[in-house]
C-alpha cells in the first residue's frame, strides 16, 4: 500500500518536475499575484496610442515596441519609476533613462502619476504575456450583392405544401380511377362513403384548412417588401455596442447630420480616424477590423501617417433601413422638431453588435406614430394659433392635426 | 330643312372638315412605342402573349425572391461645408450671348441643380437685373451630353500637352510672318481676360482681337461715337421713365439687357406713377404685346416717325409727312407727353441703322433724358462688337492676311456661313468651345472650354459693377477656362484662379476678395461727367434726312431673336426648345411669321389636322444665291408685307436635341442687317406641309372674363373697375357663387398657402416655366407629343389676342349668337390687336373638382390649402384631368426617363444629374401637376420649427415666384395677417379665375391695367 502510495507520489513528482521548466519559462516573477486581465485593460486604455506589442524596432510607433525582452534590460523598480514619471527619472541623471530620451529625439513619455505600483506591475505582467497575435487579413470592403430575405423560406414552404397536397390529391384520384375501372367498390367509393357518413367532421376540417391557407397566405403577402429584423453583414464589423454602449459616444458625434439634414449621415472615414488614428486595436477583433479603415484611407499604422498618393477606397456599407424612394423622410424633422430619441425607431442600438432593423418601417407604422405623437406647442412656431389650439383642445393636438396623415407631406 | 351647324375650335380648322367624320383619322400611335419599328407586323400574337406572360411571371417570381442590396457609400473625407441632404448656395456670374446676370447656384452633394437670381444683387442701386429663361436653363447645358470631353486635333483626341505644344509652335512661326493672328470672340466683359489678352498680345505682337456679336448693337455704338465722341452703350433706367417710346426695340425680350423687365415693371403698378409705353413695331414682339399702345409700322417708316418727333420737339422746319392720320395723331400725342415729362421719358430704337440711333439720341438729348433715364456714365459693356471691324476681318481673311485664327466661344460657321469656304486660307485654326458645333470640323485644334458653372471668371458688365464667377463643380471633362488656355499659351504656368485672385487683390476695391467672392459682385463709384451732343451732328440730322421712297409693294424680312433661344448658343437645351415662344406659343421650331391678310394674298395657309395640331405651308426664301425653306406661321397683329424669322435654330451639329430643328436665319443675315428689304423673294413650296407643335391653339377668350382688364383712368376712378363681382341667378336672386355651395366648408389649420399673380406686371417671358422645370423635374416630351397636347409643363402661360367682336357690339348690330362666336374666334385686325398673358398653374382649389372624382384618393386636399397629388396612389384614370376646369393636370403617357424615344436629358446619366433629389421622377401612367413646390414649403416649415420661430413672410421659395423678375407672383401664408399675400388677397384688383365655378382657388389674379384712355372691352 505504502509502496503504491509512494509510487504515485513519485509519478506525480516526476510529472511535476518535467513541467517545471516550461512553467518557469513562461511565468517569471510577475505572473504570480498580478492580474494580466487588469493589465490588459490598463494597457489598452493608456498605452496603445504610443506603443505596440512586439519587437522594439519593428513595432515602434511613437515609443518602442514592447516585449518580454525589456525585463532583461531593465529592472522592475526602474520600469515602475519610468512609467510613473519618466522625466523625473531623466532629471535624476539615470543613465539608462537618458539613453532612451536621447534615442527618441528627446520626446518625453507621458507621465502616469495616478498608477499605483501594482497597476504598473499588472501592465508589465501583460507585456510579459502578450496575447497570441491574430493574423490580420484585410478583406475586400464589400459583401455579396444579393441577400435572401427571411420571408422567402416561409413562402416557399407554403407553396411546397400546396403543391404537395395538390399532387397527393391528383395521385389519389388517379389511383381511384384506376381501381374504379377494375373493382366495383373502389377506395374512392369507400372514401366517399366515409365522407358522407362523417360529413360534419369533413366540413369542419375543410373549413379549417381553407382558413389556414387564407391566413398563411395573407401573412406572407403582407410581409413582402418589409425587412424587419434585416441584419446584413457589413464590410467592417463595426459594433455599436462598443462605441455607443460601452464607450458612450453620443450618436450625433458620428451621425452628425441627423440634426441638420434628412439623412442621419454615415460618418466619413475621417470621423473614424479622429479616434482610430491612435486606437489601433479593438477589444473584439483586435486590429483586423480597424485595419480596414486604414486600408480605405491609406493610413500607415507603423509610422502613424497617411500614405501620400494613396488611392482611397470607399467603404461600401450595406444600407439597413430602406424607405422606398417615393417616401420623403427627414431625420432632423423627427430628432429636432419632434424631439425623438434615435432608439424610438432604431431600437436599443447601443446594445447591438450588428445592427438590424428593429421596426417594420411601413406606412402604417409611420401613421400610427403620427396619430399619437403630441406636437410641441411651446415651440414659438405654433404661437398665435390660439383659436385653432382651443378648438382642438390643447392636450389632444397631435401630428395628425398639422397634416401628419396627409399624403402630400411625405410623398412629393 | 335642318341645317347642320358646325362649330370650329379655331379659325384654321375651317375648310378642313374631315376631322368631323373621324375623330381618330390615324391609328392611335401606341405601336410605335411597343414594337420594333422596323417590322411591319406590329401585332402581338396569342403565342407571343403567352410567352410574355410566362416570362414576366417567371421574372416576377425570381425578382421577388431576392431583394437587391442597397449600398451606402459615405465620403472618406467629408468636405466641411457639405452636409448630405442639405443644399449649398454659391454666388456666381452668368454671361452668355451678351447677357449678364448675377446668379445664385444651388448645389446638392456637390452638383449644381439650379440657378436663380442673386437676391442681394437686386438690392443695389446702380444696376439690378434678373435672369431670363436662357439663364435659368443654363444649368442643364452643363450636363449636355454633346459637350467636348477632350481636346481635339483634326477631330482626333489629343492631350492638352500635345495641343499646347503644337499651338504654341505654330503661333511662334506665324508671329514671325507678316500675317495676323486674330483672336475672335464675342464681347469679353471679363477684365482679367482682357488683361491676359494684353500679355498674349505682348508675346505675339501681330495679334488682333476682334469682337463679333452675332446680333450686334453696332448702330448704337456708332451713333454714340458720332454724337458724343465716344463708342459706348449706355444703360437705360426704365424705372425712372414715365413715358417710354420704343421703335422696334424688344426690350422685354432680347434687346441689350435682361434687366430691363425688372426696371420697367417697377413702374407698372397701377396708380398715378404708372408709366406709359408706346411701341412702334413691325412684328408682334413680347414688348409690343405688353405695351399700352402698340402701333404696327413697317421698319422703313421708323426713320420718318422718329424724324417727325425730332422736328416737333426741336421745332425745326423740316417737313415730315405722315400719311396715316391715325398714327399722326398718336405721334402728336406722344410729343405732347414727352415734352410734359422731360427728363422722365425714354425713346429707344432697335434699328441697326446708325442714322436712326442718332435721331433717337438727339430726341433724348432734347428731352434732357441723359443721366436721368439714360445713364451714359454707367456704361453697358455687354456689346462691343462693331460691324465695320468685323467686316474688315472678313476682308483680311479674303485677302489672305490672317495666319492664325483663335475662335473663343463662338460658332462662327453657324453665325457667318459665308466664312465656311474662306477658312482654308488660314494656316492655324483653333476653336475654344464647350461643345462640338458646326465650326469644329473646320478647325485644326478644338479646345474644350469649361462650362461657366465649372469655371473661375469675372465680369465688368457695367461701369459700376464687378462680378466674380466661381466654379460650383469640378470640371466634368478634360476642359479648361479660356483664360487658362491663354495663360498657358502666353507662357504662364500659373493657374487662372491664382491669377484672378492676385488681379482682384490689386484692384483696391472696398470689398475684400473673399467678400466679393461671397457676394458675387462689387459695386464701385464711377466718374460722372456730362457729354455734350455734337452740334455738327445735330445740324446734320435734318440735312441727312432722306426717307427712302416707300412703295406699297415693299416687302421686308425682319430677323429677330426670341427670349428662349437667343443666338442659338444653348439650342441643344431641351428645356429651351420646349419652352413655347411667348407670343406664337410654338415650340421646337422657328418659322416665317406673316400677317393673315398678307398670307391670304400669297395663298399661304395654316390649318389644324384631325388631332387638333397645327400644320402650315412651307415657303422658299430666296436671297441672291442663298435660299432656305421655312414654314409659315400666320401671326395676327403683324404689319402687312413684313415677314419675321428668328435666329437660334437650324443647327446641324448641335447634338441630339437641336440638330435639324428649324432653319438658320443667319444664312440670310445679309450685311449683318436685321431688316432686309425687297432683296428676297418667297415662293410657296407645293406639296410640302410643316407640322407645328403649339401649346395653345385657340387664341381669344370668346367673350369670357378670363383675363380681366381695365384702363388706368377707370382704375383711378374705381379700383374695382373691370373686376366687378360676379353674380349668379338663383332662387335667392342674384348671389355670388360661393353662396350656392354644394361642398362642405373647408378651413385651414396652421398655414394657408396662397398665390397672387399680377397680370399688370407679368410680361409672359417664360422664365418661371424654366425655373419650374428645374425645380420639379418636369420631363421634356418632344415635338411629336407637344403636337398631341401632351406637354408636361406644370406652369403654362396663356396668351390671348383681342377680338374685334364683343357681346355688346353684337347686340348693338343685331348679330346672332352663332355668328358672334364665330367672329369672336378671329383675332382683331392688325391695328387694334392687343395681347394679354396669363400664367396658369394648378389653382389649388379649396373646393376642387379633381379631388371628388379620383376613385383612389390619389389627389387630396391638405390642411394648408394645397391640392396634393400622390403619384404612388394614382392609377391613371385621368378623371381628374377631365374634371379640371383649368386644364393644368398633366398625364405621364410614357416613361420619359431612360426611354430612347424621348432622347433628352433624362435619357442619359449626365443629363440626369440636373434632377432635384427632393422631387420624385414620375413614372408612366400617373398624373402630375403643380405642387406649389411643396418640397420647399416643407423645408421652410421645418427650418422654422427647428429654429423655434415662425415662418417668415417670403421665406418659402417657390420656383416661379423666385424666378419672376418683375415681382408679378407673390406667394405666402394668408393666415399671417402681415404677409404680402394677405394684403394682395384683399386688393380690389384681385379675382379668382373662373369664379363662376366656385372652385375657391388658392391662386388668384390681379386685373390687368393698361395705361390708356379708352377701354377695349373685347380683349
Amino acid at each position: 500500500m505504502s509502496i503504491m502510495f509512494s509510487k504515485t507520489i513519485l509519478y506525480f513528482a516526476f510529472f511535476f518536475l518535467t513541467l517545471v521548466p516550461y512553467f518557469s519559462n513562461a511565468q517569471v516573477d510577475y505572473l504570480i499575484g498580478h492580474d494580466i486581465k487588469k493589465g490588459e485593460e490598463l494597457y489598452k486604455a493608456n498605452c496603445t496610442s504610443c506603443h505596440k506589442l512586439g519587437d522594439e524596432k519593428k513595432a515602434r510607433l511613437i515609443g518602442p515596441g514592447l516585449n518580454p525582452e525589456i525585463f532583461e534590460e531593465y529592472t522592475e523598480e526602474w520600469l515602475i519609476s519610468w512609467i510613473k514619471n519618466s522625466s523625473a527619472l531623466i532629471e535624476s541623471g539615470d543613465e539608462q533613462a537618458i539613453a532612451i530620451f536621447e534615442e527618441y529625439n528627446q520626446s518625453v513619455m507621458t507621465a502616469f502619476p495616478t498608477f499605483s505600483d501594482d497597476d504598473v506591475r499588472d501592465i508589465l505582467a501583460y507585456i510579459e504575456n502578450p496575447p497570441v497575435e491574430e493574423v490580420s487579413i484585410v478583406e475586400v470592403l464589400d459583401v455579396e450583392d444579393v441577400q435572401k430575405e427571411s420571408i422567402n423560406t416561409q413562402s416557399l414552404l407554403l407553396i411546397a405544401l400546396v403543391l404537395f397536397s395538390i399532387l397527393g390529391f391528383l395521385v389519389f384520384i388517379k389511383n381511384s380511377l384506376k381501381k374504379a375501372s377494375k373493382i366495383e367498390e373502389t377506395i374512392f367509393q369507400g372514401f366517399k362513403k366515409w365522407v358522407l357518413s362523417n360529413l360534419v367532421i369533413v366540413i369542419i376540417i375543410a373549413h379549417l384548412g381553407v382558413l389556414c391557407l387564407i391566413v398563411l397566405g395573407w401573412q406572407s403577402l403582407s410581409k413582402i417588401g418589409i425587412s424587419q429584423n434585416y441584419q446584413p453583414a457589413q464590410p467592417i464589423e463595426f459594433s455599436h455596442k462598443v462605441h455607443a454602449g460601452q464607450q458612450g459616444i453620443d450618436c450625433n458625434y458620428c451621425h452628425s447630420s441627423a440634426r441638420k439634414s434628412k439623412h442621419s449621415g454615415i460618418p466619413s472615414a475621417n470621423v473614424c480616424m479622429n479616434c482610430h488614428a491612435n486606437i489601433v486595436e479593438g477589444p473584439k477583433h483586435g486590429t483586423k477590423e480597424i485595419a480596414k479603415i486604414y486600408k480605405a484611407v491609406g493610413y500607415d499604422v507603423d509610422t502613424r501617417s497617411y500614405i501620400e498618393g494613396y488611392e482611397e477606397q470607399p467603404i461600401k456599407w450595406v444600407r439597413i433601413h430602406n424607405l422606398p424612394d417615393l417616401a420623403y423622410f427627414n431625420h432632423s424633422q423627427h430628432v429636432v422638431a419632434g424631439g425623438l430619441e434615435c432608439q424610438e425607431c432604431h431600437g436599443a442600438i447601443e446594445e447591438m453588435d450588428e445592427v438590424y432593423q428593429k421596426e417594420k418601417l411601413t406606412m402604417g407604422w409611420c401613421i400610427n406614430c403620427h396619430r399619437d405623437s403630441k406636437i410641441d406647442l411651446d415651440n414659438p412656431y405654433y404661437h398665435g394659433y390660439n383659436d385653432w389650439i382651443e378648438k382642438h383642445k390643447k392636450a389632444d393636438l397631435t401630428v395628425e392635426n398639422i397634416g401628419g396623415l396627409e399624403c402630400g407631406k411625405c410623398h412629393y | 330643312m335642318k341645317e347642320q351647324k358646325k362649330y370650329f375650335k379655331s379659325p384654321y380648322l375651317k375648310g378642313n372638315e374631315d376631322f368631323l367624320h373621324k375623330e381618330f383619322s390615324d391609328k392611335l400611335p401606341v405601336d410605335h412605342f411597343l414594337a420594333d419599328q422596323k417590322e411591319n407586323n406590329y401585332g402581338t400574337s396569342r403565342r407571343d402573349f403567352l410567352k410574355f406572360l410566362g416570362f414576366s411571371t417567371a421574372a416576377a417570381v425570381l425578382s421577388s425572391c431576392e431583394s437587391p442590396i442597397q449600398k451606402s457609400v459615405p465620403y472618406l473625407n467629408q468636405p466641411e461645408e457639405i452636409i448630405p441632404g442639405v443644399a449649398n448656395f454659391y454666388a456666381s456670374t452668368y454671361y452668355q450671348e451678351n447677357t449678364f446676370a448675377s446668379i445664385l447656384v444651388k448645389t446638392r452633394e456637390g452638383r449644381p441643380i439650379s440657378v436663380s437670381a442673386n437676391k442681394d444683387y437686386e438690392k443695389i442701386t446702380s444696376h439690378s437685373g434678373g435672369l431670363n429663361s436662357r439663364a435659368y436653363a443654363s444649368v442643364l447645358s452643363l450636363y449636355d451630353s454633346n459637350r467636348l470631353k477632350s481636346p481635339l486635333k483634326n477631330n482626333n483626341e489629343v492631350s492638352w500637352d500635345e495641343l499646347d505644344n503644337e499651338v504654341i509652335k505654330s503661333l511662334n512661326q506665324i508671329s514671325k510672318t507678316k500675317n495676323k493672328i486674330v483672336y475672335l470672340s464675342p464681347t469679353i466683359i471679363s477684365p482679367s481676360h482682357k488683361k491676359i489678352l494684353e500679355s498674349f498680345q505682348k508675346k505675339y505682337n501681330n495679334l488682333e482681337v476682334v469682337y463679333y456679336d452675332p446680333i450686334s448693337k453696332s448702330a448704337i455704338i456708332e451713333a454714340n461715337k458720332s454724337c458724343f465722341g465716344e463708342s459706348f452703350i449706355p444703360t437705360y433706367n426704365f424705372d425712372k421713365a414715365k413715358v417710354v417710346v420704343s421703335f422696334e426695340a424688344d426690350f422685354l425680350g432680347d434687346w441689350l439687357d435682361a434687366s430691363h423687365g425688372r426696371k420697367y415693371s417697377s413702374r407698372r403698378n397701377p396708380g398715378t406713377n404708372m408709366s406709359k409705353h408706346y411701341q412702334f413695331e413691325s412684328l408682334l414682339t413680347l414688348t409690343g404685346s405688353n405695351s399700352d399702345k402698340r402701333v404696327p409700322v413697317n421698319p422703313d417708316e421708323q426713320l420718318k416717325y422718329l424724324m417727325y418727333i425730332f422736328s416737333k420737339l426741336s421745332m425745326t422746319k423740316q417737313e415730315v409727312v405722315i400719311e396715316n392720320l391715325n398714327h399722326k395723331a398718336i405721334l402728336d400725342n406722344i410729343c405732347k407727353e414727352l415734352q410734359e415729362n422731360q427728363g422722365e421719358s425714354l425713346v429707344i430704337s432697335g434699328s441697326s441703322d446708325p442714322q436712326n440711333q442718332i435721331i433717337v439720341n438727339a430726341i433724348n438729348y432734347l428731352l434732357d433724358n441723359y443721366s436721368k433715364t439714360i445713364d451714359y456714365n454707367n456704361k453697358s459693356n455687354l456689346y462691343s462688337g462693331v460691324n465695320s471691324i468685323f467686316k474688315r476681318f472678313l476682308d483680311d481673311v479674303e485677302a489672305n492676311k490672317v495666319g492664325a485664327l483663335i475662335i473663343n466661344d463662338l460658332n462662327i460657321i453657324y453665325n457667318v456661313p459665308q466664312l465656311r469656304d474662306k477658312l482654308n486660307n488660314i494656316k492655324l485654326k483653333v476653336q475654344i468651345t464647350d461643345s462640338k458645333n458646326e465650326t469644329s470640323k473646320y478647325m485644326d485644334f478644338v479646345c474644350p472650354k469649361s462650362h461657366f458653372l465649372e469655371s473661375w471668371g469675372d465680369a465688368n458688365p457695367y461701369t459700376a459693377i464687378y462680378a466674380i464667377q466661381q466654379p460650383t463643380i469640378n470640371p466634368l471633362f478634360n476642359s479648361r477656362e479660356s483664360e487658362q488656355i491663354l495663360l498657358k499659351w502666353s507662357g504662364y504656368e500659373e493657374s487662372y484662379y491664382n491669377y484672378l485672385k492676385t488681379f482682384y487683390k490689386n484692384m483696391s476695391f472696398k470689398k475684400s476678395w473673399n467678400k466679393i467672392l461671397h457676394d458675387g459682385y462689387c459695386e464701385i463709384d464711377y466718374k460722372r461727367n456730362d457729354y455734350i451732343f455734337s452740334s455738327k451732328v445735330a445740324k446734320d440730322i435734318t440735312k441727312n434726312y432722306n426717307p427712302s421712297q416707300s412703295n406699297k409693294n415693299d416687302t421686308f424680312l425682319v430677323l429677330y431673336s426670341k427670349i428662349s433661344m437667343g443666338q442659338g448658343y444653348q439650342s441643344n437645351n431641351p428645356w429651351l426648345q420646349e419652352l413655347p415662344d411667348p407670343v406664337t406659343k410654338v415650340t421646337w421650331d422657328n418659322y416665317l411669321t406673316i400677317n393673315p391678310v398678307h398670307a391670304k394674298k400669297l395663298g399661304l395657309k395654316n390649318w389644324h389636322v384631325s388631332n387638333g395640331a397645327l400644320n402650315g405651308d412651307v415657303v422658299l426664301i430666296k436671297m441672291g444665291e442663298k435660299s432656305i425653306k421655312a414654314p409659315v406661321y400666320i401671326q395676327p397683329g403683324q404689319k402687312q408685307n413684313v415677314l419675321g424669322l428668328c435666329f437660334g435654330y437650324g443647327r446641324t451639329e448641335a447634338g441630339k436635341v437641336a440638330s435639324g430643328v428649324g432653319v438658320n436665319a443667319f444664312e440670310i443675315h445679309d450685311n449683318f442687317n436685321l431688316v432686309q428689304k425687297n432683296n428676297f423673294s418667297i415662293t410657296k413650296v407645293e406639296g410640302v406641309e410643316h407640322e407645328f407643335a403649339c401649346t395653345q391653339n385657340s387664341h381669344t377668350m370668346m367673350g369670357r372674363s378670363i383675363v380681366k382688364e381695365t384702363t388706368l383712368n377707370e382704375y383711378l376712378k374705381n379700383p374695382k373697375s373691370g373686376n366687378e363681382d360676379f353674380k349668379l341667378e338663383s332662387y335667392k336672386g342674384k348671389v355670388s357663387p360661393s353662396e350656392l355651395n354644394l361642398y362642405q366648408e373647408w378651413e385651414p389649420s396652421v398655414h394657408f398657402w396662397n398665390m397672387s399673380i399680377d397680370l399688370s406686371k407679368c410680361h409672359g417671358c417664360g422664365a418661371c416655366v424654366i425655373a419650374c422645370h428645374a425645380e420639379n423635374n418636369v420631363p421634356v416630351v418632344g415635338k411629336e407629343e407637344v403636337r398631341k397636347n401632351r406637354d408636361m409643363h406644370w406652369l403654362r402661360i396663356d396668351r390671348y389676342y383681342s377680338s374685334d367682336m364683343t357681346k355688346d357690339l353684337a347686340e348693338e348690330k343685331g348679330i346672332g349668337a352663332i355668328e358672334m362666336y364665330k367672329m369672336m374666334e378671329e383675332p382683331a385686325s392688325e391695328e387694334n390687336l392687343e395681347v394679354v398673358f396669363q400664367p396658369v398653374m394648378c389653382q389649388h382649389c379649396n373646393q376642387a373638382p379633381c379631388e371628388n372624382v379620383c376613385p383612389v384618393a390619389a389627389t387630396t386636399h391638405s390642411n394648408e390649402g394645397l391640392n396634393q397629388m400622390t403619384y404612388n396612389r394614382c392609377i391613371g384614370t385621368r378623371y381628374c384631368m377631365n374634371n379640371c376646369p383649368y386644364k393644368v393636370r398633366r398625364f405621364n403617357w410614357f416613361n420619359y426617363k431612360d426611354n430612347d424615344n424621348f432622347d433628352f436629358n433624362m435619357n442619359d446619366d449626365l443629363g440626369k444629374m440636373v434632377l432635384n433629389p427632393d422631387v420624385t421622377v414620375r413614372a408612366r401612367g400617373v398624373m402630375e401637376k403643380c405642387s406649389m413646390c411643396i418640397q420647399n414649403i416643407q423645408k421652410t416649415k421645418l427650418d422654422a420649427k427647428r429654429e423655434r420661430r415662425k415662418v417668415r413672410d417670403g421665406e418659402v421659395s417657390i420656383a416661379c415666384e423666385t424666378a419672376c423678375d418683375t415681382g408679378a407672383i407673390v406667394f405666402g401664408d394668408a393666415l399671417d395677417s402681415n404677409s404680402r399675400i394677405s394684403k394682395e388677397k384683399k386688393h380690389p384688383r384681385t379675382y379668382a379665375l373662373l369664379e363662376e365655378l366656385n372652385t375657391q382657388p388658392s391662386v388668384f389674379y390681379k386685373t390687368k391695367v393698361r395705361n390708356k384712355n379708352k377701354i377695349n372691352k373685347n380683349v
